[in-house]
């Protein structure tokens, strides 16, 4: 069945129209990049889907799991599991990481009646994640995102991925402003959870990270709606003709379709 | 106590509250009073059991100045106990710290019912070379006023360190006259407080660079919900010939309810040259990025909302190097922010 379906979606964000018509379906196992120039409406997308308030959706509408989206709390999208990393992730003095993150694991837990872990069983899961992208244990002592550094933000965005373990993660161009080798620590932490009931949207601006994550299908979003789509090598075309050519091909389409 | 005058800005200064107080008929409080077992739990901690004293209605078996040992940890409980009508008390002490290093916990509690209106004069002295750190946990019922008076003189290399926790009563008023009187002295202080329902807190700051070289830190935090009101007066004043000096002032605060009210007043009064002085104020709401990321997590609404408020708040907790003391205010502050998120 289809895990995440987006029909048509018109989305205004401050009375501007960023959306105007975007569909998208998304199978369990599968990953999908959604690329496009600045202004697109990449990180509307993200945000629409993680339910941030101001996102107004004026048509369309977004199945996940069979059900309306649109209904759901953020908190509530995120115990049926979804997950959204951000693009800027909000830094948050006074509050605790470790604490922040027993208490998202054991809400969303809870919200799906299973057991809420333990001290020992939370932070011998921690540790297990934290190896893999090789965060330092001290991480969890500070404050959430309070004084670390652009890398470290990105890294604990998918560190705190691979402790909820969503069905379903929105990666909202997590790989702008990393350096090389942070940039593999992500792709090999996302790879590591690639699975046949997961699926991913990787939102990004550049073609670099699809060399370690390599998706399943890349969308080019371009004014608000998917105007190409495509496999991986897609990202490798665009990558070579520049965004400029999507808008030349289709202003072309139009043309053709008209004198028919 | 004479009424307080009333001016342009009076509303900001809690002058009306205290007339509508004054107004009130009080009766002398009785010192006697059978402390109620849920009351000693709030202070009779095992750590500082040899070193208590306990005021009732502002009456203790102590001296009228206190002379602090080097390493003593003295724990000072003033508690306000109602009688049958509104009644009022009164208490005036001093503290010195010659030299070494000292703590001292000061603790304000209260039983519920008539009216109580305790004030407070107090005067501390540290002596050249000397450290106090004092912590301030004021914890009240809405039936207690309270109006402290604080007079505090750092000699030359003298540090002085405070941390305030202030929550409850109908009007807390804290005025505090900090005097760095000697080079080198530095204050520090760090403070929250939280007004809600029709609760009113009022804290006003003098401190005075009196000579070079001396440094003064203070942050406070607000939380206002409800109708609650908080004021935050901060003067800091850098002597003439006081080059040197290094002052800051920053308070941050947060609004809950589109009835609840923070006024903060920062004000730098500088005659030296060469001072180095910062100051910042912000009165705002809880950031809705933050809300949204906690929710995205998984967080419920209001418990993300209570993480918000309390790591705001936490953030005047640090640098409180005694567990047992810093897991007591986190109780606090939880069971006060149980009460506004509510």
């Amino acid at each position: 069945m289809t895990m995440l379906k987006i029909d048509n979606l018109h989305v205004r964000v401050a009375g501007k129209e960023i959306l105007k018509g975007l569909s998208l379906a998304v199978n369990p196992g599968e990953v999908h990049a959604i690329m496009g120039p600045n202004g697109a409406g990449k990180s509307t997308l993200g945000y629409v889907l993680a339910g941030r308030d101001g996102y107004e959706v004026t048509q369309g509408r977004i199945e996940y799991d069979g059900k309306n989206l649109l209904e759901l709390e953020p908190e509530a999208r995120a115990a049926a599991g979804m997950f959204l990393a951000f693009q800027y992730p909000v830094e948050i003095p006074g509050v605790n990481n470790t604490y922040f993150l027993k208490a998202a694991l054991n809400a969303q837990r809870k919200a799906r009646g299973e057991p809420e872990l333990d001290s020992m069983q939370f932070l011998k899961r921690v540790r297990e994640k934290l190896a893999v992208l090789q965060l330092k244990e001290d991480l969890l002592n500070r404050a959430v995102n309070a004084g670390f550094s652009g890398g470290e933000k990105k890294r604990n965005e998918i560190f705190q991925m691979a402790l909820l373990e969503p069905r379903l993660a929105i990666l909202d161009e997590t790989d702008s402003g990393l350096d090389i080798d942070a940039l593999k620590m992500v792709a090999d932490g996302v790879n590591a959870m690639r699975a046949a009931d997961r699926a991913f949207v990787v939102i990004t601006h550049y073609q670099r990270l699809l060399d370690y994550i390599v998706p399943d299908f890349v969308h080019v979003l371009a004014d608000g709606r998917i105007a190409e789509s495509g496999d991986a090598s897609l990202a490798l075309k665009l990558e070579e003709h520049g965004y400029a050519w999507i808008a030349e091909r289709k202003l072309a389409g139009h043309t053709v379709a008209e004198r028919a | 106590m004479a009424a307080l005058a009333i001016d342009a800005e009076a509303w900001r200064y809690s002058a009306r509250a205290w007339q509508a107080l004054h107004a009130q008929e009080f009766v002398a409080a009785s010192p006697v009073a059978e402390l109620p077992q849920s009351l000693m739990a709030a202070f009779d901690w095992p750590q500082t059991r040899t070193n208590r004293i306990v005021f009732v209605n502002g009456e203790a078996q102590a001296d009228a100045e206190i002379r602090l040992r080097d390493g003593e940890r003295l724990h000072l409980v003033f508690v306000n106990m109602p009688a049958a009508r509104a009644a009022r008390w009164r208490r005036e002490f001093a503290i010195t710290l010659d030299a070494g290093s000292a703590e001292i916990v000061e603790q304000h509690i209260g039983v519920a019912g008539a009216d109580v209106l305790g004030e407070l004069d107090s005067q501390l002295r540290i002596g050249a070379g000397a450290r106090l750190r004092v912590v301030v946990l004021s914890d009240l019922p809405d039936s207690v006023s309270l109006r402290r008076s604080e007079r505090i003189v750092i000699a030359a290399d003298a540090a002085y360190a405070s941390h305030h926790a202030l929550f409850g009563g109908r009007l807390q008023r804290f005025d505090l006259d900090v005097a760095m009187a000697g080079a080198r002295a530095s204050y520090l202080a760090r403070g929250v407080f939280m007004p809600r329902a029709r609760q009113h807190i009022d804290v006003h700051l003098d401190a005075k660079h009196a000579v070079g070289d001396t440094r003064s830190d203070v942050a406070w935090r607000g939380v206002a919900d409800g109708r609650g009101r908080g004021i935050l007066h901060g003067a800091i004043t850098v002597a003439q010939g006081a080059d040197g000096a290094d002052a800051r002032l920053q308070t941050k605060n947060l609004l809950l309810s589109p009835h609840a009210e923070i006024d903060a007043q920062p004000v730098l009064e500088i005659y030296a040259d060469e001072v180095k002085a910062a100051h910042g104020a912000t009165v705002g709401q809880l950031d809705e990025r933050a809300l949204f990321y906690l929710r995205s997590r998984g967080i419920p609404f209001a418990t993300a909302r209570a993480l918000l408020i309390g790591g705001f708040c936490r953030e005047a907790f640090d640098g409180i190097a005694d567990g047992d003391l810093r897991a007591h205010m986190d109780a606090l502050l939880d069971a006060h922010l149980a009460q506004v998120v509510a």
